[in-house]
C-alpha cells in the first residue's frame, strides 16, 4: 500500500517530532508538567472543595422501606450500624440516634 | 556445575503457591464463619498467612530477577504478558459492577420510586470532593511518568523524588476518599445505589492502596540499586497497574459520580 507524497511527508514528520521529544530529556519535559500542570490543577481542584464544603445540612428522616435495610445483622457493634456510620448524617432505621441533631 | 543451554527460566521448587492456597482456603471459611459465629481468628490466620505469602514469593522472585540474573529477555516478556493479562482479568472484574450498576440505574425499579438517584438518596456532589480526587490521579499519572523517564535517563534523585511524589498523591486519594465515606449522607445499606456504590468505589480503594503499596515497594528498589535503565520490569508493571487504577477510577467518576448523581 503506498501513500500520496504528501501523506509520506506528514508522516516522516511526525515521526521525526516523536523521536526527538522522547530521547534525551522526556524526564525533564513530565517534570515541568507535573510543575506547570499537575500540581496547580491539584490546587485549583483543593481550593474548590474545601472552599464548598461548608456543613451539609443533615437530609429530613422518612421511614423509606427501600433504605436503611437489615436483611441481617452487621458482624460487629450492636449490628446496627455500617462501618462507616456518621451519627450527624446517618440515620438508623429507627431513625437519627440521640435527640434531634 | 549444570549449565541451562536456554534462556527460560525453570523455576526451583517452593513452598509459596501452596501456602497462597491455604490462605485463601482461611480467609474464605474464616469470613464464613466471623458472619455466623462472630470470631475473627480463622480469617484473621489466612490474612496473616496471605501477607506472610505475598512478601516471601515476591522476594524470591526480586533475588531471582535482580540478583541471580535469570531474566533474560524472553522470561521479561514472559512477565509482560502475565501482567498485562492480569490486569485485563481486573478490568473483566470491575466491568461486573459497573454492569450491575448501570443495571440498576437506566431501569430503575418501582420499589426506589422509578428514579435514579432513588427517592430519599442525597448523593454527593461530584465537583467538590471527587473532582479533587480525580485531579490528585490524574496529576499522579503525570509524576509516575515522569519517573519512569527519570529511571530510563538514569537519573536517580529525580527517579526518587518523582516516586515518592506518586505515593504521597495515593496516600491523599485514600484519605480524602475514606473522609467522604465518613461523612456521605447514604451508607452500603441503603438499596442497591448504596450497595452499587461503595462496592465499586470500595474495591477501587483497596486497589488504589494495593498500588500505592507496589510502587512503594519500587521506591525502595530504587533506593537499593535494583533498577537499571534497560531493565526495570518492576517498575513498568507497577506504573502500568497504577494507570490501569487510574482509568477505572475515571470511569467511575463519570458514571457513578456524574451522571448517576
Amino acid at each position: 500500500m503506498s501513500l500520496s507524497p504528501v501523506a509520506l511527508a506528514a508522516r516522516r514528520a511526525l515521526a521525526a517530532a516523536s523521536h526527538s521529544s522522547h530521547e534525551g530529556g522526556a524526564a525533564k519535559t513530565w517534570k515541568i508538567l507535573t510543575i506547570v500542570v499537575a500540581f496547580p490543577g491539584v490546587g485549583v481542584c483543593m481550593a474548590n472543595a474545601f472552599m464548598k464544603a461548608q456543613e451539609h445540612e443533615q437530609p429530613e428522616f422518612v421511614p423509606y422501606s427501600h433504605l436503611r435495610i437489615r436483611s441481617k445483622k452487621f458482624p460487629w457493634g450492636d449490628g446496627n450500624h455500617t462501618l462507616f456510620h456518621n451519627s450527624h448524617a446517618n440515620a438508623l432505621p429507627e431513625g437519627y440516634e440521640g435527640s434531634d441533631h | 556445575m549444570a549449565h541451562q543451554a536456554h534462556a527460560y527460566h525453570m523455576v526451583d521448587p517452593s513452598p509459596w503457591p501452596l501456602t497462597g492456597a491455604v490462605a485463601a482456603l482461611l480467609m474464605t471459611s474464616g469470613l464464613a464463619i466471623w458472619m455466623h459465629f462472630h470470631t475473627m481468628t480463622l480469617m484473621s490466620l489466612g490474612l496473616l498467612l496471605l501477607l506472610l505469602t505475598m512478601y516471601q514469593w515476591w522476594r524470591d522472585i526480586i533475588r531471582e530477577g535482580t540478583f541471580q540474573g535469570h531474566h533474560t529477555p524472553p522470561v521479561q516478556k514472559g512477565l509482560r504478558y502475565g501482567m498485562i493479562l492480569f490486569i485485563t482479568s481486573e478490568v473483566f472484574f470491575f466491568l461486573g459492577f459497573f454492569w450491575a450498576f448501570y443495571h440498576s440505574s437506566l431501569a430503575p425499579t418501582p420499589e426506589l420510586g422509578g428514579c435514579w438517584p432513588p427517592t430519599g438518596i442525597t448523593t454527593l456532589n461530584p465537583f467538590e470532593v471527587p473532582l479533587l480526587n480525580t485531579a490528585v490521579l490524574l496529576a499522579s499519572g503525570v509524576t509516575v511518568t515522569w519517573a519512569h523517564h527519570s529511571i530510563m535517563e538514569g537519573q536517580r534523585k529525580q527517579a526518587i523524588q518523582s516516586l515518592t511524589l506518586t505515593i504521597l498523591l495515593g496516600f491523599y486519594f485514600t484519605a480524602l476518599q475514606a473522609m467522604e465515606y465518613y461523612e456521605a449522607p447514604f451508607t452500603i445499606a441503603d438499596g442497591v445505589y448504596g450497595s452499587t456504590f461503595f462496592v465499586a468505589t470500595g474495591f477501587h480503594g483497596l486497589h488504589v492502596i494495593i498500588g500505592s503499596t507496589f510502587l512503594a515497594v519500587c521506591l525502595l528498589r530504587q533506593a537499593q540499586y535494583h533498577f537499571t535503565s534497560d531493565h526495570h520490569f518492576g517498575f513498568e508493571a507497577a506504573a502500568w497497574y497504577w494507570h490501569f487504577v487510574d482509568v477505572v477510577w475515571l470511569f467511575l467518576y463519570i458514571s457513578i459520580y456524574w451522571w448517576g448523581s
